[in-house]
């Protein structure tokens, strides 16, 4: 009876919902601050990537917070598993076919990461995307090497300097444009890697960050796993 | 630099990133950092405080002007709220210094540290994105600091609080869709402005959405399930931060967004009633609970529900007596919590029996408890009689007889569960007297709040001059919408 009940609400609700959210007019009319961005992206950032723009520097803040969001989700694992008595991941290496490929691809992904996000405000990506990638590199290697050993000391020390040079360009902003956050940089040409004022910085800090965050939560997560 | 809102967040977000580099030097440092970034904030914010009650304050971010760049909003209220927030967080530290003895110290300062400033956030933000950011950022926070303690029953509790929590998350983050499609700004400001953009039935799905998921957050019945786990499993000097800061954001924010989008009098009247209703059914809740903090947990509950009915009443008296009631629950449970935390530790056991006798071993300790559990049933000449009776005052100026008999009911069964503790405290038994004392720095803490709970008793003045431009400007969205958007 209550399992009907259930079923029922969720039923009604799940076509309430369906019903609102197949109406809405989702990219149909480009008005409101979608507009805005579209046609000032490059006089007001100097980014060609309308999606950097937006994230690094007209919702920048925002951004800051989703770095702060990972760290925690990072710092908390790690004080939640303080304690866990720590495992070794797998018992043996991989086949040598595994062991060989990675050795080969470990160094071109961590090239191909710092490419997307040195590239944020030029082509498709960003830190977020370029520190996963990096990430993806050092869980090959672990999958690969019983041996390979992430460095969490280094790995930490990389996470605050880059938080902190994040901060700091904002703060940065507000001593000398009177805006947390605001670009204190001369905006370059378009399309030049070093152009778009204080996104590159951003970004690289960014991808360190997420970089070394994901490893970390990796390293932390395959060696609790029973 | 001259102290503008932005430093609540940026000066905290700079500090959680250091302190990993400083725990690699000294531990004793990091014990220190949150300290000394808590008291520049309080010290800002009494700089600022008169500044943002007379005229709000909006702060540009990246140098984009509102809508297109996002702002802060320092108005009345969040100027209330913010400084609360900076002074008690303070206190908290001043207590979780030497009661937090646990290893990892450093993470857990980290996640303290963050955990205010995302609830900071949400009180100063102008923007709805970026409150779902700092939600966000408050939410997950939140759980890990109650898995802290990492035995069965934290864990347990942080996991239930996870997936309610994720539900809250999913939930606001489709109201800003719906209410961004629509209008095409995130603006709070400008989004009222355009709120009648919204089709009628986008928007009642959109409060739809918003009373559940703001409403686990806000902890209103019977979405609140996830809060006496939480409340009780983490560290005391945590259940302090979720009664005294964390909820006080969330009612904060829901009341916020309902108040610029969904005002009408069937919302409010609906608000008054789930207000009453998350009142009764929790005080009925701690009246039956053998553990002292999960019993203080209920009582969180209850007092959240009488702010939120008294906020629901909608009119200016109601608003002050709710962020009064507010500023009381916020430093008399925050001391509850800090005293139950020493009880607790003292007596061995979570358990209310186990307390019997400790009032005569542990006298300041136990004093402090009982100071903060009459001034929180309302007798005078404590603070938290004064907030009770403007409450009162303010519903029977509408007329809500029934409402105002419901709530003394409420408030004698609190009265029995709170007076029935003093009893056990103060009954004399043999108990073997342990040479563990409370420590200094647990003291202060108590006997700060305490002083404040006196004070503002026999002076309430001294609080009630800033309630009404705070209340004011919480009701009037006219005034939100005109001075958000310049």
């Amino acid at each position: 009876m209550r399992k009907a009940v259930a079923i029922l609400l969720l039923g009604i609700f799940g076509y309430y919902f369906a019903s609102i959210f197949l109406s809405l007019p989702f990219g149909e009319k480009r008005e409101g601050v979608g507009k805005h961005y579209l046609e000032n992206t490059i006089s007001e950032t100097g980014s060609v990537n309308t999606v950097t723009s937006i994230v690094v520097s007209y919702r920048g803040f925002d951004t800051l917070g989703e770095v702060t969001v990972l760290f925690l989700a990072s710092t908390g694992l790690g004080a939640i598993l303080f304690d866990v008595r720590r495992k070794k991941r797998n018992e043996q290496n991989a086949s040598p076919i595994v062991r060989t490929t990675s050795t080969v691809f470990y160094p071109m992904i961590i090239l191909l990461g710092a490419y997307v996000f040195v590239h944020g405000h030029l082509t498709p990506g960003g830190g977020f995307q370029g520190g996963a990638i990096i990430a993806t590199g050092v869980l090959l290697m672990f999958m690969a090497y019983r041996k390979f050993e992430a460095n969490h000391t280094l790995l930490s020390v990389i996470e605050s300097l880059a938080g902190l040079t994040f901060v700091t360009v904002g703060l940065t902003g507000l001593i000398y444009g009177g805006s947390f956050l605001v670009n204190f940089l001369p905006l370059g040409t378009p399309n030049d890697l070093v152009s778009a004022g204080v996104i590159p910085i951003i970004y690289i800090a960014v991808g360190f960050k997420v970089g070394a965050e994901l490893t970390v939560v990796l390293d932390d997560m395959l060696k609790t796993i029973r | 630099m001259e102290f503008s809102p932005v430093h609540y967040i940026a000066v905290p977000l700079f500090a959680a990133f250091l302190i990993p580099l400083v725990g690699k030097v000294s531990k004793e440092l990091v014990k220190l950092i949150p300290g000394l970034v808590l008291l520049y904030l309080s010290y800002g914010s009494i700089m600022l405080f008169p500044k943002g009650m007379e005229n709000p304050i909006i702060e540009i971010i990246a140098g984009f002007k509102p809508p297109f760049g996002i702002a802060l909003y320092y108005g009345a209220t969040a100027a209330f709220l913010v400084t609360l927030v900076t002074l008690l967080g303070f206190v908290i530290w001043l207590y979780s210094y030497k009661f937090i003895i646990r290893e990892p110290i450093e993470k857990y300062y980290m996640l303290f540290m963050l955990l205010i400033t995302g609830a900071t956030g949400i009180m100063l933000t102008g923007d709805i994105f970026n409150l779902f950011v700092f939600l966000e950022i408050t939410a997950i926070a939140s759980y890990s600091l109650t898995a802290f303690l990492r035995d069965k029953d934290s864990a347990e509790a942080a996991f239930k609080y996870l997936l309610i929590g994720s539900f809250s998350s999913a939930f606001f983050l489709l109201t800003v869709m719906i209410l961004y499609t629509y209008t095409g700004t995130l603006n709070l400001a400008d989004l009222a402005s355009k709120a009648d953009m919204i089709p009628a039935n986008a928007k009642g799905f959109a409060l739809l959405l918003v009373i559940v998921g703001m409403g686990i957050e806000a902890e209103i019945f019977p979405l609140n399930g996830w809060a006496p786990d939480a409340y009780s499993q983490a560290p005391s000097p945590i259940g302090a931060v979720f009664a005294g800061i964390v909820v006080k954001a969330a009612v904060y924010a829901f009341i916020r967004i309902i108040f610029l989008f969904f005002k009408t009098p069937e919302v409010l009247h609906f608000i008054v009633i789930i207000g009453l209703i998350t009142l009764i059914i929790a005080e009925m809740a701690a009246l039956r609970q053998h553990q002292i903090k999960r019993m203080l947990a209920f009582s969180s509950l209850g007092q959240m529900g009488l702010v939120i009915l008294a906020l629901g009443i909608g009119t200016t008296e109601s608003t002050s007596a709710a962020l009064f009631q507010m500023f009381n629950h916020a430093v008399i449970k925050a001391m509850l919590f800090f005293a139950a935390g020493y009880l607790v530790f003292h007596s061995g056991s979570k358990l209310i029996d186990s307390v019997t006798g400790l009032g005569y071993d542990k006298p300041i300790t136990s004093f402090f408890f009982s100071l903060g559990a009459l001034a929180i049933i309302g007798l005078p000449p404590f603070s938290g009689f004064w907030s009770k009776l403007n409450v009162l005052i303010s519903i029977a100026s509408e007329g809500e007889i029934l409402i105002i008999v419901l709530i003394l009911a409420a408030s004698v069964v609190e009265a029995v569960y709170y007076l029935r503790i003093i009893g056990k405290l103060y009954t004399r038994k043999e108990i073997d007297s342990n040479p563990r004392r409370t420590p200094i720095s647990g003291l202060l803490a108590m006997g700060i709040l305490a002083i404040v709970i006196i004070v503002i008793g026999i002076y309430p003045d001294v609080l009630t001059q800033w309630l009404q431009p705070a209340a004011e400007n919480l009701l009037n969205s006219e005034e939100y919408i005109q001075t958000g958007l310049f």
